[in-house]
């Protein structure tokens, strides 16, 4: 029979509070259910206006039908 | 009027502040580790409901206002259940069955035994003594703070720390040494 290791109370007690926490993943779970989505710019948003932006170049930079017709001309 | 980024950004801020330490409180008030969570959620719903009084407050004013609720939750929670001796036997039951969550699979099994012995032993201090003890281990306060957030004097604090210590070493039969 072998003796037993013995702990330090303090030892114990610290390896018993770290079970016992609440663990972050949990926590967050409540902070999420308590406060509301916050209204804001939705997540698309960036996307959007890029492409909205190069659509406006495009057709600001793009040679008018006219003036490739009477190049062709 | 919805909340905004900084609402949320600031009570984010409280609620890490003093998550650990509601947490603990109710651990050591109620025998189910559920409804200690449910109670922290209310807890810090009732926070975000009143932010705008409580966010200007100083820490320690900001706990004080807090563990008032939480003190409250735990009576209401008692007064529910009608149960404040059926908590005391749940516990009990609960802590001669949960050895193995309490250890988790990678801890050693001696060490995981003498956590498991720890736990019991735990629940069954004085209630007064449990919570103290738990606010001090698992929520990381000081006897100072343990007292601002109960309304206690931290000499009482101290003291109570101190039985629960020189009770828990003598039923494992560990060396105190505060």
């Amino acid at each position: 029979m072998t003796t037993p290791a013995r702990h330090d109370l303090d030892e114990l007690l610290a390896a018993w509070a770290h079970a016992r926490r609440l663990p972050d993943a949990d926590a967050e779970r409540i902070r999420q259910a308590i406060v509301p989505a916050v209204p804001g710019l939705p997540a698309t948003w960036w996307s959007e206006f890029n492409s909205k932006i190069s659509t406006v170049i495009t057709r600001a930079t793009a040679t008018p039908a006219p003036a490739l017709a009477a190049l062709g001309a | 009027m919805p909340p905004s980024r900084d609402d949320a950004a600031v009570f984010t801020r409280i609620f890490d502040q003093h998550r650990h330490a509601v947490h603990a409180y109710f651990l050591g008030r109620v025998a189910d580790p559920e409804l200690a969570r449910d109670l922290v959620q209310e807890t810090f719903l009732r926070a975000w409901r009143r932010l705008p009084e409580i966010a200007p407050l100083p820490e320690e004013r900001q706990r004080a206002w807090i563990f008032t609720v939480a003190r409250n939750l735990a009576i209401d929670s008692y007064r529910a259940s009608a149960a404040r001796k059926a908590a005391e036997e749940a516990l009990r039951h609960h802590a001669t069955t949960r050895e193995t969550t309490v250890a988790g699979p990678h801890v050693h099994a001696e060490l995981g035994e003498r956590l498991a012995q720890l736990d019991a032993a735990i629940r069954r201090l004085p209630e007064d003594q449990r919570v103290i003890l738990s606010m001090a281990t698992a929520g990381g306060l000081t006897s100072r703070e343990i007292g601002e957030a109960l309304g206690e004097p931290a000499g009482t604090v101290r003291y109570r720390l101190s039985q629960a210590r020189k009770q828990l070493a003598a039923t494992l039969d560990l060396e105190d040494q505060p």
